[in-house]
Parts: structure tokens; sequence; C-alpha cells
């Protein structure tokens, strides 16, 4: 024995090296040195290092790690072999999170996309659905908001409710959530999975139709004790620009002609017009802002007085005044590793984000903690806990037409209005007794009237009003699992999310909806949600070839909104904000909400031999909405995938390694009757409000007309896919055809106002989408030390009413209709300028010779209310999806996300506010310079003409832009400081980078909005932030 | 065997946490159901106090929507003794009759005017057709229901008015009136003629008077009694040109209602308090249900800090001003110079700005809104004796004039010479309360704006630069919201 062992030993050599990630750089233990065709192996220590005796004549050594690519090197004569390992995420091979548990893709018969943690690794985003956007096919996401803590809009697969909800359901770590996705670390979270389909959803029954966004937090591995740094500094600034208005030299004379047009007349010719305007302009636009005087300002034949010159040019722009330069700090510190019972994640971050705009930000600690533990070998307990407290300034763009909405009144302003009072004559500033300047309200002086936004003042009232909030998020996640008779698990699963909200508002005596006695409110709230859940999970495989996988359980999920508000006003000393400092008591009231769902449900898998997987879901959900006799309804799915390239009979080309064919169908639900204002948690109620006292009387009145047979919306989806991978995995992707029909819409019919009541929720009306989606990925360039890789998605559908309640139904720029989608536009159709006399021309209803004349064949009225509507193309694009490119050179990558709109239609609102005909003292649109002036102009601007602005500038097509758009979404540059320098630094891994989010947008205009809604309207909105960081990931 | 202990726990608690019947019966706690209200007397007055109260709710969201004091707002701003001093701000397009005229929009005052008073019939229908079982006393059931039928009749009088053409006596008024609704119904009703609107009126208020006739004291201002139920039939029956009955009813309700005119004190004391002994119907408003911008001296006051106050201070028309004898007290409630105004900080002093109406505190807006004064009592009275060539007439009008202005000399006019001098009095006695647009269109009278202090840039009717709309035109009728037509094909719109 010792003779044979001895001979073995004389024939082999040691060979030696390190192991590390390709990625990362980073030494990996763990990582299995296994001699082929042999039982030698060994393992890789802390460091990544080995050593392993191979027979003197060489042979292959394979390295293997769990979510890693395989890795045989042929041994020969070397003595020392290092690999890197490149992660298996690329493949099919890692499991996916679904609906209660997780997935093996390679059989999976749903359609779902996984985002994977090393993409939020550099993204600064704040809220986590920022780093949705562009990184899945079939998910639209829209621009998002710059308010600190926001994230944007999420809609999969198109639109399924007229009235109600189309945004997904997102669950954290299992369960719903209720407590808003900006209480979420970017760092903490593992993994986001989309699920799109029937067979992903069913399992969410009643609340799946709009799809499922399942967020997971991150765990510890096991076999390691890592501590992780991640820092961020960053800039923050306005992304999109303001929309190019004219300057105050433009606008004096553009102003003087609206005037003088509305004044000509049969008795007062022109030439007498533009005296009148002459001399009264100034009276109608309040400020002289020149060193000119009142009546010469602008000459008698229109244009600005040679020897006008601004006496308070540095002092004009509002924008700016209410801009400063952002930042953005995210700090966070994790704990994570294991052993082989045990495994656990903490975490401690800080973020403090200070929005572009002033007293805007946002400011979070949250803590997590994640430790599971195999208690015996047949039960496993879990808790993971998380902490969140947010103290935020809120912009005040809660009403887009709010005059305390920054936006809206700096966009509107004219361009002569200062922002602090000037003596009219000098120009000079006015101080205060302690020589400070001093803000002009807008009627400061007799001769200085603001006709515009009088009295109202955006940056003292920004300035000077409190609206904040302070939040504090609980959530914790527990279960325990007994597994059984081999094959069975028990899983009970509780979770709860507990918020509480303090809103803070004051509103002071100086200037404003305050004034003059001020004002204070509060609102709190608490909001509770539980789930709790029993699964008995069923999994084994028969004779090598069956295996089967089934789930049954049972879950009730609860939901609680304690609500209180009150303000009070009459403000008794200054700089006191709390409510016991005001007089008199305007509201105050309670009320609690509540929303609960219980379900049963089940799930069975079964796949032959790695081929052939089939698989069905049930679900029964009972919801407190409805009405008890109709309250319990059934959803479900069935679906099937095939391994083509597992068949013997199909002799698969050596450059494909995997073609997978899936499809599903089912019918999933939507209950979710929110509306904003959440007041519909009892829809199918008649009801009267409370409070509504006469006096010292009580009072109540009729709210709602109820409906005892309302149910959920339905949603019946197909979807069809295949999935393949190519070329030694190098290339993969992914095409899906879907069809999702909606029938019996939760939809709120409108009924005859002489009914007293507007509208009641009822279930009629039906649409449906469908559409193509796209997904390809992989290197393009691949060498050693370089690495180009392209991941690309595409998706395009169309959206069409079946039925509805009415033939039609005219709702702002929409109109509703069988046949048509649910964005379509129905303006009027604008037909021009009239050379003749400048006025706007709209295809007419019928001809009517006091508004109407005929061009060529066409029909043409300038009054617009015989200007003829028409469907003037839809807000939905023909395509769009994101595509990322990531250029990897050594330890140096570059990446830069990209999504991109191509296609449909934009109604640009603010646009038109900008192209107004004259409103004394409201900024005007550049493009206003292009006017029509006199007889025989061609342009497309009508005339200026005060008072007629609602011919000149209707609603119609005219606002229509092309929707199309590409946005520089987020690009990174990183460097990962190479192995040696970390391991004398007994770092782990450190990587350093710099990334912009929303670095450029290319669209149709300068200052649009474009993605603002997926209806294709825009309002004043806080304007999406630009932000550019410094980042380093740090792990020891 | 612990594993099978812990596997029957889980098993059993997966079993029996199927919770109990009651987990998905959930109920909201700041409403009450239906049934609810109509289960005794003593629900049924509050949810009658909630149609007192819709008077002064803020509706569709609006901020120029306030409840009646709003819709006062809309008959004055239609007419041309309620003057502006800027153009550009909210009753604008009321002002400018595009408002009532726009068949498409939702936010115009066709929508507003429509809607709020059917929201009252809705109200007023689900009291008087469901309270058969209610506990409670007769005598209570008896007030709730006469009260919800004098809303009922109101509501549909200032319907009919709004969007029907005028009533004309001596003739069977087949033309097109509004939906007549006297059950709860989501079904959409044709409309009515006229003739059939004022005879469910006149029959909802005749039993209105019989039930609350006999009644205890009402518990406010804001509830109907019998006198105020003859005051609006004397409203109505004067609309109609019905004299005998407008002032039989008129005096009725003077003798009734215990009220009396204001002393020359009181009148210029801002027209905000219920309390004012001249008052026999009104809206009390408390501070914690303030109506914030969209309350009625949000923008009818001279004191209150709105944009619409400070900039836009309403005034009286200066051709009417200057017939005001200096004696009147009335002359005081107008400044011809702007200089005497109490306008908040920053406030334009506007001339012939009015200062009736005031704020009792400038920090809230708040204010009680008169719906029936003594004095259009009197000056119903006055007008129907006078157009049946009544001698009381001058009497009845010397009582109230005398009280106002102590050097009035009872007139000597007769004929349409008197009437014409009692419509004079209405119109400076109801300023801004209300009365103007419906006063002209059932006197079938133009409206005119020329030749008075109306800015001709912003006061413009139907189109710029048009100051006067004829008698009769079509344009004196509401057009039917276009929410209405959407779902309401039994309804036929008026000529556009």
């Amino acid at each position: 024995m010792s003779a044979f062992s001895t001979q073995a030993l004389a024939q082999s050599k040691a060979v030696t090296g390190r192991v590390t990630d390709a990625i990362t750089g980073e030494g990996m233990p763990g990582v299995t040195v296994h001699l082929k065709e042999t039982s030698t192996a060994a393992p890789t220590d802390e460091q990544g290092n080995y050593s392993i005796n191979v027979p003197a004549g060489g042979g292959t050594l394979v390295f293997t790690f769990i979510g890693y690519l395989n890795k045989e090197v042929t041994v020969g004569s070397q003595s020392t072999i290092n690999v890197s390992l490149a992660s298996d995420s690329k493949t099919l091979n890692e499991v996916v999170v679904v609906a209660y548990g997780t997935a093996d893709p390679a059989t999976y018969t749903g359609s779902v996309t996984q985002i994977g943690a090393e993409k939020l690794a550099q993204r600064p985003v704040t809220n986590i659905t920022n780093a949705i956007a562009g990184q899945a096919p079939g998910v639209q996401v829209s621009a998002g908001s710059g308010q600190p803590g926001s994230g944007p809009d999420i809609r999969i697969r198109g639109f399924s409710s007229v009235n109600y909800a189309n945004d997904p359901l997102y669950v954290v770590d299992g369960v719903p959530y209720t407590a808003g996705l900006s209480n979420l670390n970017t760092e903490d979270i593992a993994s986001i999975s989309v699920l799109k389909d029937a067979a992903s959803t069913a399992l969410y029954g009643s609340r799946a139709t709009n799809g499922v966004v399942m967020i997971t937090t991150k765990k510890g591995k096991k076999d390691r004790v890592q501590v992780n740094l991640r820092a961020l500094q960053g800039v923050s600034s306005r992304a999109i620009p303001e929309y190019e208005r004219v300057n105050a030299y433009e606008y004096y004379p553009l102003m003087w002609e609206a005037y003088r047009n509305s004044l000509v007349s049969a008795t007062v010719t022109r030439a007498q017009a533009s005296q009148r305007a002459t001399a009264d302009i100034k009276g109608l636009l309040g400020y002289n802002p020149f060193n000119v005087p009142n009546n010469q300002i602008v000459l008698q034949d229109g244009t600005l007085n040679p020897d006008a010159q601004l006496l308070w040019e540095d002092d004009l722009d509002w924008e700016k005044a209410l801009t400063r330069d952002g930042s953005r700090s995210d700090y966070t510190v994790s704990f994570n590793g294991g052993s082989e019972k045990s495994d656990y994640y903490v975490s401690l971050g800080y973020l403090n984000e200070k929005g572009y705009l002033i007293k805007s930000d946002f400011e979070r600690f949250s803590g997590r903690m994640n430790v599971n533990t195999n208690l015996t070998n047949w039960f496993k307990a879990g808790v993971n806990i998380n902490y969140t407290l947010t103290n935020s300034n809120q912009a005040n763009t809660g009403s887009s037409t709010g005059f305390v909405n920054p936006f809206f009144f700096s966009r509107g302003i004219g361009p002569i209005y200062p922002i602090y009072q000037h003596d009219p004559a000098t120009g000079a500033y006015v101080l205060d007794a302690n020589g400070e300047r001093v803000y002009d309200l807008g009627g400061s002086s007799p001769t200085m009237t603001r006709p515009v936004y009088p009295g109202r003042h955006i940056v003292a009232e920004t300035e000077w009003n409190n609206y904040l909030y302070r939040r504090n998020v609980f959530g914790g996640r527990t279960y325990g699992e007994i597994t059984f008779l081999k094959d069975f698990k028990l899983t009970a699963n509780f979770a709860a999310d507990i918020t509480n909200y303090e809103e803070q508002t004051y509103e002071n005596t100086q200037v404003g909806d305050g004034a003059p006695a001020g004002r204070a409110g509060r609102v709190l709230y608490n909001l509770t949600s539980y789930t709790a859940n029993q699964l008995l999970n069923y999994n084994r495989t028969l004779a090598g070839v069956h295996t089967v996988d089934a789930l049954l359980g049972h879950e009730n999920y609860s939901r609680s909104r304690d609500y209180l508000s009150g303000s009070k006003s009459g403000e008794v000393i200054a700089d006191n904000t709390e409510l016991q400092n005001f007089s008199t008591i305007n509201n105050f009231n309670t009320y609690l909400q509540e929303h609960r769902i219980e379900s049963y449900f089940g799930r069975a898998n079964y796949t032959f031999n790695d081929k052939y997987t089939v698989s069905a879901s049930y679900r029964r959900d009972g919801s407190s909405r409805f009405y008890k006799d109709v309250r319990w309804g059934s959803f479900w799915s069935v679906g099937g995938s095939w391994r083509l390239d597992q068949e013997t009979f199909f002799t698969k080309p050596n450059w494909v390694d995997m073609v997978k064919l899936r499809s599903s169908y089912g019918q999933v639900g939507n209950e979710n009757l929110e509306n904003g204002d959440g007041s519909q948690y009892y829809a199918w109620q008649a009801l009267y409000t409370l409070g509504q006292n006469n006096a010292a009387e009580p009072g109540f009145s009729q709210a709602t007309l109820g409906n005892r047979g309302l149910v959920w919306e339905k949603n019946n989806s197909f979807d069809a896919g295949i999935e393949f991978a190519l070329l030694k995995n190098r290339l993969n992707g992914s095409a899906e055809y879907f069809k999702r029909t909606s029938e019996d819409l939760l939809f709120e019919v409108q009924l005859p106002l002489s009914s007293g009541v507007a509208n009641r929720i009822e279930n009629v009306g039906a649409m449906y989408n469908q559409g193509v989606e796209l997904r390809l990925a992989g290197d393009i360039i691949k060498t050693d030390a370089f690495t180009w890789n392209l991941d690309v998605n595409w998706t395009t559908f169309k959206n069409k009413i079946t039925k509805l309640p009415y033939p039609e139904l005219v709702s702002g720029t929409k109109k509703l209709k069988v046949g048509e989608d649910l964005q379509a536009f129905w303006l009027r159709e604008y037909y021009g300028v009239d050379p003749e006399n400048g006025n706007a021309l709209y295809r007419a209803i019928t001809y009517n010779e006091a508004n109407s004349k005929i061009i060529g064949s066409d029909t043409v009225t300038w009054n617009a209310n015989n200007g003829r509507f028409h469907y003037a193309g839809t807000a939905i694009p023909k395509f769009s999806g994101g595509f990322t490119n990531t250029f990897s050179f050594k330890g140096i990558t570059l990446s830069a996300l990209v999504t991109y709109s191509v296609g449909g239609k934009f109604y640009d609102g603010q646009y038109a506010t900008l192209m107004n005909h004259g409103t004394y003292g409201g900024a005007m649109h550049k493009d206003m310079l292009d006017r029509w002036q006199n007889p025989g102009d061609i342009t497309d601007v009508p005339k200026l003409q005060v008072g007629n602005t609602a011919n000149l500038a209707a609603a119609s097509d005219r606002w229509l832009v092309d929707a199309s758009y590409l946005n520089f979404r987020s690009v990174s540059l990183s460097y990962n400081i190479p192995a040696p320098l970390t391991t004398r630094l007994k770092l782990r891994n450190v990587n350093i980078f710099a990334t912009g989010e929303n670095l450029a947008l290319v669209s149709k205009r300068k200052g649009m909005n474009v993605a603002q809604t997926f209806s294709g309207t825009t309002s004043a909105v806080y304007v999406p932030a630009r932000v550019l960081s410094l980042g380093l990931n740090l792990s020891l | 065997m612990k594993k099978t202990i812990y596997s029957a726990l889980l098993a059993s608690a997966m079993i029996f946490s199927s919770c109990e019947k009651e987990y998905l019966e959930t109920a909201p706690t700041n409403a009450v159901t239906e049934e609810n209200v109509l289960s005794s007397t003593k629900n049924g007055m509050a949810a009658l106090n909630g149609i007192h109260r819709i008077l002064y709710l803020q509706h569709n969201g609006s901020q120029n929507q306030g409840g009646e004091g709003s819709m006062k707002i809309m008959m004055d701003a239609l007419g041309e003794d309620w003057v502006q001093t800027l153009g550009t701000s909210w009753w604008a397009n009321e002002h400018n009759w595009t408002s009532h005229r726009n068949a498409t929009s939702s936010t115009t005052y066709n929508h507003a005017w429509y809607y709020f008073y059917y929201r009252i019939i809705a109200n007023a229908n689900i009291l008087i057709n469901g309270l058969d079982n209610a506990t409670g006393p007769e005598a209570e059931k008896q007030m709730i229901i006469g009260e919800a039928l004098v809303y009922r009749a109101w509501a549909h009088f200032q319907l009919v008015q709004a969007f029907g053409e005028r009533y004309e006596a001596g003739k069977t008024n087949s033309q097109l009136g509004v939906p007549l609704l006297i059950t709860s119904t989501t079904e959409g009703q044709p409309r009515a003629t006229v003739e059939e609107v004022y005879t469910q009126i006149n029959t909802d208020l005749d039993t209105a008077i019989g039930l609350l006739t006999g009644l205890g004291n009402r518990p406010a201002k804001s509830h109907f009694n019998a006198a105020v139920a003859k005051g609006i039939k004397a409203r109505v029956a004067l609309t109609m040109q019905n004299w005998p009955v407008a002032a039989r009813f008129a005096q009725e309700a003077i003798q009734q209602s215990g009220a009396t005119l204001m002393s020359r004190a009181q009148y210029t004391s801002g027209f905000n308090s219920v309390e004012n002994p001249e008052w026999l119907w009104g809206s009390k408003m408390q501070a914690d249900q303030t109506n914030y911008f969209y309350s009625f001296f949000a923008y009818m006051s001279a004191n209150y800090s709105s944009t619409a106050i400070r900039q836009n201070p309403k005034k009286i028309n200066s051709v009417l001003y200057n017939q005001i004898p200096a004696t009147d007290v009335r002359k005081a409630l107008w400044d011809p110079t702007g200089a005497s105004i109490p306008v908040p900080a920053g406030g334009v002093k506007a001339p012939y700005g009015q200062k009736k109406f005031l704020v009792a505190d400038p920090n809230l807006s708040i204010g009680d809104v008169p719906h029936m004064r003594l004095a259009e009592l009197y000056l119903i009275q006055a007008e129907a004796e006078a157009r049946q060539g009544l001698a009381s007439a001058a009497g009845s009008l010397f009582t109230l004039v005398s009280a106002r202005d102590p050097q009035y000399v009872r007139s000597t006019r007769t004929g349409q010479a008197l009437v014409d001098e009692i419509l004079f009095q209405r119109r400076i006695e109801l300023w801004g309360e209300g009365f103007r647009f419906l006063d002209l269109k059932r006197t079938n009278s133009a409206l005119d704006r020329t030749g008075k202090n109306h800015i001709a840039q912003w006061a413009w009717a139907l189109t710029g630069g048009n100051l006067r709309v004829e008698a009769g035109v079509k344009e004196w009728q509401f057009l039917f919201p276009q929410a209405e037509l959407n779902v309401n094909k039994a309804i036929v719109q008026n000529p556009l």
C-alpha cells in the first residue's frame, strides 16, 4: 500500500495557481479544482490559491464553482496555472426568483426577466424603479421625476385598466410591499425579477394583471466573511433644460403687437391702434424694466426703443433663483458571510440627496439584517428585518398649475419681472432696514403691478413655507421550514411592513395661500400590512427522468391605514410651526381604511428528462373590496416548455447550445380600485360621507351608489417564446409574442349628472394588448484583454379597445372608442395660418359664412368651436427598449445604458401654453418670433392677438410632436484595482467608478419632458435630475 | 418525533388560519351606509343637514365652485351691474358668456350649475322617498321631508331658469326645460317641458308648506320653515309672472318670518352673519368648515387677502351707482374713489369698488351667505302688486326703501314707471346676491354693458368687443354639459 503511494507520488508533480473572478479580479475561495477523470480534487483557499498534485504527464484541470462557468485547462508542462472564472449569469443556469419560490430557467414555462445586483452596483439611484428602465423587454418606464426619493412609473406589456391602476404589483422578499420603494437601499438588493405572463404571475391571482416586480434582498454567502463598503458622492442638476423662451427685449414688442392687434377694428385703424398700444402697453404689463419712459418702450412701428436697456437684467432668471447645485451622498457598509449551517447579511446605509431645486431633499438611514439558519437537518428558519428613517423636504409640485409649483411659476412668468424689488426709476435694488434685498411680490408700488401671478412669489413662498415629511418604516420577514418525508417541505412565513408617516406643512403670513393669517397642518398615518402564509412543497425526481414539483398554499393579507389630518390658521408668534401656535382649527379628521385578501393556491410542475415541462397554477382569492356573495374569484394558468436542444432527433449544429420553446395561457385579475385618493376600499357599498356638518349640526351626504355585483377585472394572457444560447453561450437571447386581453374592466361608468352622482364602478369594457419583445445579448468582441458586450431589447405592442359602456367618451386630449387604442389622441385638425390675416385655421365641421372659408377643396374655419376633431395618432410608440454597451479592458469597464422610443405622439401642452397669443405677463416661447405679422406672411405660427388665444392656440394636433427619444440613462466607467495591489492592502476587491444618470435626452424639442407619462401628455413637474457621481466599492 | 409535532402544528396553523368569515368584512370609518341613513329620523336629519352643507362645499375640485355662493357670483357675473377690475382672473369666462355656453368642458359653469342642483335633488329624493320605515318622532320626519321637498323644488327652479327658455305667463310653456327627477334613478331622463317643471315645483312647495306649517322652530336659519318655503313660492310665482300668487306668498312670508329690516348700522356691517335680523335663510359657516379660496367671500368680499380680491376687487356699475341718492345707506356700500375700501395688504383700491361684503376675520375666508332676505320679499310683493296695478305697491316699496333712506318719499309713480323704480331698487338692494341674470331673463331684458365703468377689454359678452346681448336670443339658455349628453341619450341640447 505504501509502496504504491510512493510510486504514485514519484510520478506526480504539484501545480499551483490562483483562481480569480473574471469581472472583479478578486480571488475566489472555495473553488473546486478537480483533475478530470480522477477523484483528485482540491479547494482554493481564502485568497483563491490552490495546489494540486497531477501526474507528471499532465492531465486536465476542471475549475468549478456554483454560479460560474466551469473552466478546463490542459496542464501539459505548466506548473503554475492562474485562471479566472466567469459568472454564469448570461447562461440560463442561474435560478430566477418567481412567485413563492425560485425556478430553473432551463425549464421554466413563464416569461420573466431578472436584473441582478451587478446591474445595480454602480447606479446612484434612490428609488429602485429607476434601475429597471431599459433593462427588460416588454417594460415601459416613464421619465420619472427629479423630486428626491421619487421613482418612475412602470408598465408591463401595455395597459389593462382604463380608470384604475396599471402599475405592477411590487413584491419584496416574497410579500406585496406597501411601504414605498424609496425605503429600499439599492445596495441591499440582490435581484429584481419582472414577471410578465400568466404562468409567472397567476399565483398572485387578483393582483397580477399588470405584472409583478419581485425584489429580493441580499443574503450572506456561505464559507466566507466579507465586509463591503459602497460609497457614492455626486452632484445633481436639471436633466432637461427649460423651454426656449423669449427675453425681455423680444417680449415687450410681442406683447405690444398682441395688444395692438386686438385694438384694430372696423373703426380703429392699425395706425391708431399702434399709437394707443405704445401709450398703453406698460400699463398692461405693469412693469417697465427699461431705462426709457413708459410710453416710449415700444415705438409705433412695433420695434423696441433702440435706447432701451434693462434696469435689472441680472434679476430676471426665476429658474436660476430656484436652482442650486444638487448633491447626492450614498454610503452603505455591509457584512455578509456564513457557515455551513447559517448565513447572515447585515447592512447600514446613509443617503443624503439634495435636489437641484431649493428646499427639496431626501435623507435616509437604512438598516437591514438577514439571518438564516439550519437548526437541524430538517428545520430551517430565518428572519430578515429592515428599518428605514427618512426626512425629506419636498418641492411643492403636487398641483401642476399651482402657484406654489416652482416649475409652473418659473416657466410661466414673463421675462420682465424681477425677483427683488427695484426702484422703478433707477433700477437699483430696494433694501430693507438690514440692507437686504426685498422680494418683489408683484404689487410693491402703484406703478408696478404684475398681471401674472399677482401677489405671489415662488422664491419667497418656497423659502418661507415648509412641506416636509418624516417617515419610519419597519419591515420584517420570518419563516420556519420543515423538511419531512424526504421530499416534502412545509414553510410558514410571516411578514409585516409598518410605515409611520408624519407630514408637516406651513404656509407663511407674508405671501401666498397662507397669508395673511399663516397656516400649519399635519398629516399622520400608520400603514400596516401583514402577510401570513403556509406553503407545502413537494419535490421529487423519479427514475432520474421524472421531476415533479408541487406547491400548496394558503395566505392572508391585511392592510390597514390609520390616518389623521389637521390644520390650523392664525399664526400667533413667528417662526413656530407647532399647531398650538395657531388660533383657528380649519379641519381635523381621522379615518381607518382596511383591505384584506385571503387566498388558497397551488402549483404543479412536471419535467420529463429535462426536455419537456408542463406547469399549472391555480389561486382562489377573496377580497374585502367586493360584496360577500361574489368576492371569491379563481385565477389560473397552464404552461409548457420544450428544450429542443436536448432532443436526440434534432441534430443541433454545434454552434447552438440551447434552444427552448415555451408557451403559457391563463387568467389573472385586478382588484385594485385605488385611483390616487385611496377611497375605493368599499366600492360595493352605497355610502354617505361623514363629517358634512352644517355649522354645529351633524351631517352627511351621498357619496357613492355602490355595486353589489362588482368583481375583479379579468385579464387573459397568452405568451409564446423562444429562448436560445449560441456560440458557446457567447450570444443569448429570446423572442416572445404576447396577447393580454382585459375584460369586465373596473370602469368608472359615467352616469347622467342629473342622477346626482357622476359615476358608478361597474365591470364593463374590454381591451387587449398584443406585441412582440426581443432580447439579444452577447460578446461582440472577446479577447483575453478586451470584451465588448452588447445587450439589446426591443418591444412593440398595440392596444385596442374592444368594448365600452358607451359608444365613445371624450376625455381630455383622448377619446375612448371601440376599435381605437387607449392612448389615441382626439384633437382638432390644425390646418395652418391664413396668410391673409394670420388667423389659425382648423378643418371645419360645417361651412358657416361667419367663420369659415374654402381653400381648394378644404373647408376651414378660424373659430375653434367649428374645428373638426379627428384621431391624430397615439402616444404608444412604434417600438421602444434599451441597449447596454459594456466595454471591458483589463480591469477597466465602460458601460452605457441608453433607452429609446421610436414613433408615437406627444401632446406638448406646456409648449402650447407658452405659445399663447397674448396673456399679459405670461412667458412666450421663442417660436413666437415666427408669428404672422403682415398680410402675405407665410408661417405656421398665427398672429398675436390678446383675447383670442382660444381660437389662435386651441387644443389641436398642432401641439402634437413626434415622441421619439433617446435617453442616455446611465453611463459608468469603473476600474478594478489589480489583485496584487489589493492583496497587499489586505483587501479582497477595490472598484472605483464614475457614473452619470440621465446624461442626455435627445428629443424633438428642447425642454420637452417627452417621457413624463405613458399617455403622451406633460405638465409642470419636477424635471428629472442628472446625477454625476464618483463611487467606490470596496470589500475585505 | 419532534418533527412530527412541528409538522402537525404547522399544518394545523395552515388550516385554522383560514380565518373566520368576518376576516373579509370591512367597513369605512369615514362614511355611513345608505341603509343606516334611512333607519332613523335622527340620521335622516343628519342627511338633510348634509344637503344644507352642500350649499357651501367645494364641488368638482374647482376653485370657483364653492356651492351656492359661487352660483350667486355666476348669476351676477353674467349681468351688467357686477364690474371687474381685472379680467384675467376667475369668473372671466363666466362674465364673457362663454362658460355657460361651452358644450364640451366639464369645468365650465353649465356643468357646475347642472351637477350642483341635481346633487341636491338626488340627496333630497332619497329622504323624500325613503324615510317610511325610519324610527323617530313623526314631527321630525315631517320636517325632514318638508325641507327636502323645498330643496327639490328650489333646485329644479334654479335649473329650469338656466337651461329652459323663460316662462311666459298666458301661454302653454311647452318649450323644453330640464329633466324632472322625483325618484332616485341612474337612467337618463328626458327634458320635461318648462310647464311641467314649474307644475312639479309648485306641487312640491305646496306639499312642503303643508308639512312645515305648525312645526316647532327650525334648528337654524340654514333650514327651511313654512315662511321660507312661501318666500321661495313667491320667487317662483314672480318668475312665472303669476302676480297675485307672488304678492300673496311674499306677504305671508314677510308676516310669518319674524324677520325685521336691518338698521342702517347693520346694513354696513358686511353681510356676513346669519344672525342678521333681516335674513330668512342663509348658510352659516364655522371656522373648521372653512372653504378656503372657493368661498363666496374669497371673491366677493373687500377685505379677504385672496389674489382675486387684491387684484380684481368687484365694483358696481357706475351708472347704477350714480343714481343712488346720497342719503341712502346703500350709497355707502361702494366707494366711487375706492379710497375708503378696507383692502387687504397689497390690494387695489378700485373706484366704485364694493364694501358690501366683508369677512368678519380677515384671516379667514368664511362668511355666512344670505339666500333670502326680507328686503327681497318686499321687492317681490311690490313688483307683483305694481304689475297688477295695485295701489299698495308703492307702500310695499316704501316700507323697504324708507328703511334704507330716511329721505325717501313714497313713490307717486304708477304703471311701468313704478315697476322700473322697483326694479332699480332691486338692483341696488340685491347687488352681488345672485339675482341679476335671472331678473334680466325673467323680465326678457337685454344685457347692456355699454356706457358704464366696464373695461371693454374684459367686459365683452359672447365675442370680443361685444357688450350687448339682446333679449330672448339663444345664449340666454345654458348649454347642457357634455357629461350629461355623453350618457343621457334622452337629452336634447339647446340650440348651440
